[in-house]
């Protein structure tokens, strides 16, 4: 227990149990279902993509195009709407052009050897410009009943289908990345990609697999944001990218690959969303709210290098 | 200048007769509790800081007891911050959020909800597109008649015949597109602007240094140019500095919109000596009467209702002719700012 504890899982925990009790405390609205689910609606798109994003980093690799593929998804959506074809049609189109994204990147970064910073910063500002190409700053709105209503009300009594999708596709990833050859050979290429090849191990083809999911994953979730307001405009998604590196490193994952887990990822998101939702019902917002939020990243930084080095001393 | 007056004045007296017609205007109540939250587009714009100094005052003036908050997202996270912004006060249950939306239609289905949590969505400088989930839209002026505003300050300053070029923010900038489209309009109307030559439509991209140079590449191309007209903040004020670094200002004067704290040493100095806006203190204390009769009840929202908005009197709520099935309440006229008024604006 006390090692569990002494992880930086049990930390974040014991972080986020503090946030919870001082927000309910400070505010009686905090723990309401209501709010607790407007909590995560409000970020959803977020921390879906935060969950691939995890494979992506531990892996070694960084995907900065997910926000960009987020709006083109949603935006490829609106303009296809916009052209009289089925939105089933659509939506299923659009998947695919997640996939496609995705195994451009995988690909570039993979079996060209490209750095994935370079390549993705590319199809940052690639995907998006196709975006906005499609609907410019006009947007679309007038989407049927039945997928507004998928974003904005409740599937399972009150909950959302975004949420359904987010806590499916938690334990899935988890199952996946903890105890799976698949996410063995992730951690392993995160490590040493060389000696992983050594080892006989395809990592061209696992990195493309990676990439394929996230480009995927991150369609979907431009998908339920167009669900969710209704509406898309060019700028969909813009900037999101950070947000979702931001929650992954806050949750321990190593910017170096290797090392983190998916329950660190999802501490961390609880941490950052509770945070959020608390300041605004506090009416903290703005920039003191991104402010507290850079903190907490530079703790996240610091925090196990300082235990790190007090531990060397005591060996020592 | 003589004819700028002439139109405020018709403008005022409209309004006045406009009041008149409907003798029962509500007076609003008082001291009445109501929290609200003030949500511009984004924090950091001057604009929108005059916008919650007027709405402050109606605040004080009311003696709500409730508090009047003014929360904004970052700029680079304005769409989903206004979103989180709009939930939130919703689960604070706010009795109205007055909003100046940067979202377009993507807030709607936020603002629908705060609405059925009986939160009262007020818009102003700019609206719902669709007009869902808005109670009702405050206008700043009437979009239209900017082009007679931007007709006659031309008509004034080249007193009354010479060449313009006009430089413009974006090419797809919709609201400038209109307001170009309305002042050649009203050139082409009416016989007293006959020698008025617009003779070229630029852009600067409403960014500083692009609308400078393209300023200055007018002069050069333009040898009898003797005005730019820039119907945005960012225009008229790189042009006005660019015709004062290379001392062109005796030849080519600058008009257009443009906010007073930021053009008023080219006004004084005479290289921009008109130029128009509307007064966004006005606008948030207009705002905020608006709100406050309807969180509190006092007004139902309907179109018709008339109420009288403190110092700046009675106004009436319409329907919106550019968005169908939308309501809105015009606020209007210009405020036309000259060596004479521009300093005390400026403050």
């Amino acid at each position: 227990m006390i090692r569990r504890l002494q992880s930086w899982e049990g930390f974040l925990f014991l972080v986020l149990i503090v946030i919870i009790a001082g927000n309910s405390w400070l505010s009686p609205n905090f723990l309401t279902v209501g709010n607790q689910i407007n909590l995560f609606q409000l970020s959803i798109e977020k921390i879906i993509v935060a969950l691939v994003m995890t494979f992506v980093i531990i892996n070694a690799e960084i995907d900065l195009s997910v926000g960009s593929m987020m709006g083109l998804s949603a935006c490829a959506f609106g303009w296809m709407f916009q052209q009289g074809v089925d939105p089933r049609l659509a939506i299923g189109i659009c998947l695919l052009i997640g996939v496609a994204g995705g195994a451009l990147n995988g690909w570039f970064i993979a079996k060209v050897g490209l750095p994935s910073l370079v390549v993705t910063l590319a199809t940052l500002i690639g995907f998006r410009g196709l975006a906005r190409v499609l609907v410019e700053d006009r947007g679309v709105s007038g989407f049927p009943d039945w997928f507004n209503a998928l974003g904005q009300r409740g599937l399972i009594g009150p909950v959302p289908f975004a949420l359904v999708a987010f806590v499916v596709l938690f334990v899935v990833l988890y199952v996946v990345l903890q105890h799976s050859g698949f996410g063995r050979k992730t951690y392993v290429i995160g490590t040493n990609r060389e000696v992983a090849d050594y080892a006989g191990i395809d990592t061209a083809r696992h990195k493309l697999v990676i990439f394929i999911m996230s480009g995927a994953i991150s369609a979907f979730a431009g998908l339920l944001f167009a669900a969710r307001v209704g509406a898309v405009r060019g700028d969909v998604a813009q900037g999101f990218e950070l947000d979702i590196i931001t929650m992954v490193l806050l949750g321990g994952v190593s910017i170096f690959g290797g090392s983190g887990t998916l329950l660190g990822t999802l501490l961390a998101i609880l941490i950052v969303l509770s945070l959020r939702n608390g300041m605004a019902l506090m009416n903290i917002t703005g920039h003191i709210q991104t402010g507290v939020v850079g903190l907490l990243l530079i703790a996240s930084v610091l925090v196990p290098r300082i235990r790190w080095g007090m531990k060397a001393r005591a060996a020592a | 200048m003589l004819k700028f007056t002439k139109l405020s004045l018709t403008a005022a007296l409209l309004a006045g007769t406009a009041g008149m017609a409907s003798a029962d205007a509500i007076t609003l109540e008082p001291g009445m509790e109501t929290d609200m939250v003030l949500l511009p587009k984004f924090l950091g714009i001057l604009v929108f800081d005059q916008a919650n100094e007027g709405a402050q005052e109606a605040h004080a003036e009311l003696g709500n007891p409730g508090s009047l908050l003014f929360q904004g997202p970052t700029p680079e996270n304005s769409v989903a911050g206004q979103i989180e912004i709009m939930t939130t006060a919703a689960t604070n249950a706010v009795g109205a959020v007055l909003l100046s939306n940067n979202a377009g239609d993507q807030i709607a289905p936020a603002a629908e909800a705060a609405q059925a949590a009986g939160t009262r969505v007020v818009t102003w400088d700019s609206p719902i597109p669709g007009g869902a989930g808005e109670d009702v839209f405050v206008a700043q002026v009437d979009f239209g008649s900017i082009g007679v505003v931007m007709a006659d300050m031309a008509h004034s300053i080249l007193g009354g015949s010479g060449q313009m070029a006009v430089l413009s923010a974006t090419p797809d900038a919709a609201n400038q597109n209109a307001w170009i489209a309305a002042m050649q309009e009203t050139l082409a109307a009416d016989a007293k602007y006959a020698d008025i030559e617009l003779v070229d439509i630029v852009y600067g991209d409403d960014q500083a240094e692009v609308s400078y140079n393209r300023a200055l590449a007018r002069v050069d191309s333009h040898p009898d140019l003797g005005l730019i007209m820039a119907p945005t903040t960012v225009g008229i004020q790189a042009a006005a500095k660019a015709m004062q670094d290379e001392g062109l200002c005796d030849q080519v004067k600058t008009s257009g919109l443009g906010l007073p704290s930021e053009m008023v040493s080219y006004t004084m100095n005479g290289c921009a000596p008109e130029f128009a806006l509307w007064d966004f203190r006005d606008l948030g204390y207009l705002t905020y009467y608006t709100a406050y009769g309807l969180a509190t009840g006092q007004l139902t929202g309907e179109i018709g209702e008339t109420f009288v908005a403190g110092r700046m009197g009675e106004y009436t709520i319409e329907e919106d002719p550019g968005r169908e099935g939308s309501k809105r309440i015009l606020m209007g006229p210009f405020t036309v700012y000259t060596a004479d008024n521009v300093e005390a604006a400026a403050q």
